[in-house]
């Protein structure tokens, strides 16, 4: 059989192949080139499992360090004192709030006066400056210096007193002094103009006036401020002791890893001189184990002493919560000694439990694996370069992510949807022919150009608007932050639209004309064919659209890492919609931030690289859905 | 050759369903249509014949101004009135022509829903809810369509599972359910099988009493089969118009006379 092959092979007949054309080897040329990219995906995939799946032991080591050598004890107490430091802080803000706010009048009436006093001396300072701090000016050895200089420090009065701001709480009475004695102030005084002094005092006598009936409310705070100075002291001393422990843990540790690594080392070695020397380094590095007993044996004698101090801030917060007054006058003086309010039998029981936490806590329980990958998944927390103790929770980012992309989608959503059926069924060839091009001439902006343009301009617009008084209405109005998720939501759904918008339009394109035709031939009007048939025919295609602009939106970097604001915490939604004005960190962000600093191979390092994971199987898991739609479209 | 649009029509005014007076049409700056007058009767059937490219297609959609969605398109000349109304008046709306001149298409095109829906379209668009007078005239719409019996069970199935001659009938159905008076038929049987074919044209004979027809066909048969009245047109030019019983059977204009035995076309 094989011979009769070959003697075919040899004789030619006139249909006989050429041998290797160069039609082949352009075969095999885009083969390789569709194989590359496989083989390219495979090794990204493989490479970010290979780093990323070693930081669950390494997280859980850390975890358990964090249990040994009592961090954790420690942290039960600390928890409470914090959320004690909160309410105090809510307590003293609202204080001030009620204070300041009775003394409104007040204190506008001296903030108008200092502002026009200095714009006053904004204006003449350099001028009055030359002539006071010039020695031959002083001393009147240059006659004609002086003579020019003061002439000058006229002129600048003059302009500076031309257009003083407005002071709609003076009267006019002492509107008018206090510019006659601005007019005809020496530029060698010193001292305040006389009005602006008064007011002055006169605020601070009316801060005392309106400060008197609230003296008891201020033992309150004061008694309740000082009733966790003891919890305090002693979370300190513990501090000291178990952060020497986990130094010594941790050291322990890298020792640990050396004698392994030259252990590894030794037995793969062939030459004997070496290898004995190797080992003998390996031994060398063999760690005492440290002593974790003693400082825990000290650590849980305090126990006790925890737990009685704990009843006893218990007591006094009771107490404080019977005497703050039940109602204040001043709107924000309200609202924050509400939410002091509204946190406080959150506290209470906190402290209620903790004793039991406190007896119940042992350092030997084991941390299982699982307990390092909840504590990924749900942990709250992302601490990283700390000196107490870092936490990889990928809820904060997580949350800022989805938070952007909410804002993102339900402004791109309906922006690109309806431009898609404009442009599609409504506008005219011309219309067409510019609004298309344009959308799409969005993707070409790079979107580092895109987030400067969120700084500096869309930033800085979105406050001066929250501070109107015409939009006190919107929640989270004044924000506190230029740079927030809002922000970054808006510019992201500038990002989203044209992706959106061409895979919309084109699902629309891809609905038959036949369709379009027979609904209008039977006496339907064109919105209602968008709506009846175009729309219906596409939501596939237009679903597919929606999860792609999606995934770009959750995948984006760059804008977000400078426009969202970069704090890792968990939006306060105690503030309703107002949680969207606040500055949060994202998946992608983070891993752009911090992976050019981690010492490689760190649990920090591996800790980003599960976030990668994370993201990779959302976006992966997003497109697919697309892909299932579009091919559900297809049929 | 244009004898015949310039005799006067034989019949009285309130008899006419659509009259075209010296129409000219354009694609661009191809003129597609020249000077065509016609006059069709009430609740006869008219065949438009000719062959490709000759225009009968753009006349049809000139009725119902389906060319409006085509750029490009322009009427440069005439008029079409339809119950003594220029339909091309700036004044007309659209949409409510449309009502009353519907439209069937070469290829079946129901709508990627139910059967159900697909008749009931028309008239939701109109704003009806009530859904007793939908089901009635989903019902009557299926019956005069000869479609009832087959698809009475399965009206909320998807209109697609249909074959292509049940698709073409639901479309007529669909059509008439609005009640037009005028129904326009762009070579409704052109991708049916002579089974399918048949059942449409016994539709057609069967409702001319109701409406309407203008009918586009290539196929000689069908145009002698179907109509009262056929229209031959030639490089955009209407040749000639009478009688479908006289010009099958002595075409007065030798054009015509070549293209029905099939000698060019």
């Amino acid at each position: 059989m094989a011979s009769e092959k070959s003697s075919n092979a040899k004789t030619s007949h006139k249909f006989q192949r050429s041998g290797f054309s160069y039609e082949q080897l352009i075969r095999f040329f885009f083969a390789s080139n569709a194989g590359l990219t496989i083989v390219i995906l495979t090794l990204i995939i493989a490479f970010l499992l290979k780093e990323g799946l070693g930081f669950f032991p390494g997280y859980r080591r850390d975890l358990e360090t964090y249990r040994i050598a009592g961090l954790e004890f420690v942290d039960i107490s600390r928890n409470n004192l914090t959320s004690h430091e909160q309410l105090t802080s809510l307590l003293n803000r609202a204080y001030y709030a009620e204070v300041n706010g009775k003394s409104a009048r007040e204190l506008k009436r001296t903030e108008e006066a200092s502002a026009l006093y200095n714009a006053f001396t904004d204006q003449v300072g350099p001028t009055r400056d030359l002539i006071i701090n010039n020695p031959q000016a002083r001393t009147d050895a240059n006659a004609g210096m002086k003579a020019a200089l003061l002439g000058n420090y006229e002129k600048q009065r003059e302009k500076a007193l031309l257009k003083p701001i407005n002071t709609p709480h003076l009267t006019a009475k002492e509107r008018e002094g206090l510019l006659e004695s601005l007019r005809t102030r020496p530029p060698e005084a010193t001292e305040d103009p006389p009005l602006v002094a008064a007011l002055a005092q006169e605020f601070v006598a009316a801060q005392q006036k309106h400060a008197a009936p609230l003296q008891e409310f201020r033992t309150v705070i004061d008694d309740f401020e000082s009733a966790g100075f003891d919890l305090g002291s002693i979370i300190m001393e513990m501090t000291e002791s178990v952060t020497v422990t986990k130094e010594q843990l941790q050291t322990a540790d890298i020792l640990e890893k050396d004698r392994k690594t030259l252990l590894a080392a030794a037995s793969g070695e062939k030459d004997p001189v070496e290898r004995e020397r190797l080992l003998a380094d390996a031994r060398a590095a063999l760690a005492d184990k440290p002593d974790v007993e003693t400082p825990m044996e000290a650590l849980l004698e305090r126990k006790p002493e925890c737990a009685r101090l704990h009843e006893a801030l218990k007591t006094a917060s009771s107490d404080a919560l019977k005497k703050i007054p039940s109602r204040l006058s001043d709107p924000d003086a309200r609202r924050l000694l509400g939410a002091a309010r509204k946190a406080w039998p959150q506290f209470i029981a906190d402290l209620e439990a903790a004793p039991k936490k406190i007896s119940a806590w042992k350092h030997t329980d084991p941390v299982p694996l699982s307990d390092a990958i909840l504590s990924f998944l749900t942990g709250k927390k992302w601490v990283t370069g700390g000196e107490w103790q870092d936490f990889y929770g990928i809820l904060p980012l997580a949350v800022g992510s989805l938070m952007i992309a909410m804002i993102a989608l339900s402004i791109s959503i309906p922006v690109s949807i309806s431009a898609a059926i404009y442009v599609n069924h409504f506008a005219k060839p011309r219309e067409q022919a510019l609004v298309k091009p344009v959308i799409e001439f969005i993707q070409a902006i790079p979107s580092v150009v895109l987030g400067f343009v969120g700084i500096l301009v869309f930033g800085t617009i979105l406050r001066e608007i929250s501070v109107m008084d015409a939009f006190q209405w919107v929640p989270g109005f004044p924000i506190e932050e230029r740079l927030n998720i809002f922000t970054a939501g808006c510019l992201l759904a500038l990002m989203s639209i044209p992706t959106i918008f061409s895979l919309a339009e084109d699902a629309l394109n891809n609905v038959p004309s036949a369709y379009a035709e027979a609904s209008e031939a039977l006496g339907a009007s064109h919105v209602q064919t968008a709506f009846r048939v175009m729309i219906p025919a596409s939501f596939s295609g237009i679903l597919a659209a929606i999860l792609l602009g999606f995934g770009r939106v959750i995948g984006e970097t760059m804008v977000v890492l400078l426009v969202a604001g970069n704090r890792i915490k968990i939006p306060d939604f105690s503030e309703g919609l107002g949680a969207f004005f606040q500055p949060s960190h994202t998946l992608t962000g983070i891993i752009a931030q911090e992976l050019g600093e981690v010492p490689l191979g760190s649990v920090h390092y591996r800790a980003l690289f599960v976030v990668g994971i994370v993201l990779f199987a959302v976006v992966l898991g997003i497109n697919a859905t697309a892909h299932h739609f579009v091919n559900r479209a297809k049929k | 050759m244009n004898d015949h649009q310039e005799k006067p029509m034989e019949s009285r005014t309130s008899a006419t369903a659509v009259d075209i007076r010296n129409l000219s049409f354009n694609y661009g700056s191809t003129q597609a249509l020249k000077n065509i007058g016609l006059n069709l009767k009430r609740n006869e059937v008219t065949a438009f014949i000719g062959p490709s490219g000759c225009g009968k297609s753009t006349l049809l959609r000139c009725i119902n101004r389906m060319n409006d969605e085509i750029a490009g398109t322009r009427i440069t000349q005439g008029e079409i009135l339809i119950d003594d109304i220029n339909i091309y008046d700036r004044s007309v709306d659209v949409v409510k022509l449309r009502r009353q001149v519907g439209m069937v298409f070469q290829k079946s095109n129901p709508f990627p829903s139910s059967i159900y829906d697909n008749v009931a379209y028309g008239l939701r668009m109109r704003g009806e809810r009530d859904s007793a007078v939908l089901d009635q005239s989903v019902q009557e719409s299926l019956e005069s369509a000869a479609l009832w019996d087959e698809v009475k069970d399965r009206l909320q199935e998807s209109a697609l599972g249909l074959s292509g001659g049940q698709q073409q009938r639901l479309c007529i159905a669909r059509t008439i359910a609005v009640k037009p008076t005028i129904v326009l038929m762009d070579e409704p049987c052109s991708a049916l099988d002579p089974i399918a074919t048949a059942k449409v044209e016994d539709l057609i004979w069967k409702l001319k009493h109701d409406y309407t027809f203008i009918i586009v066909t290539h196929n000689m048969h069908q145009a002698a089969r179907v109509s009262d009245k056929t229209a031959f047109f030639y490089m955009g030019e209407l040749v000639e118009f009478s009688d479908t019983s006289r010009m099958f059977s002595n075409p007065s204009v030798k054009k015509t006379e070549e293209y029905i035995t099939g000698r060019f076309g």
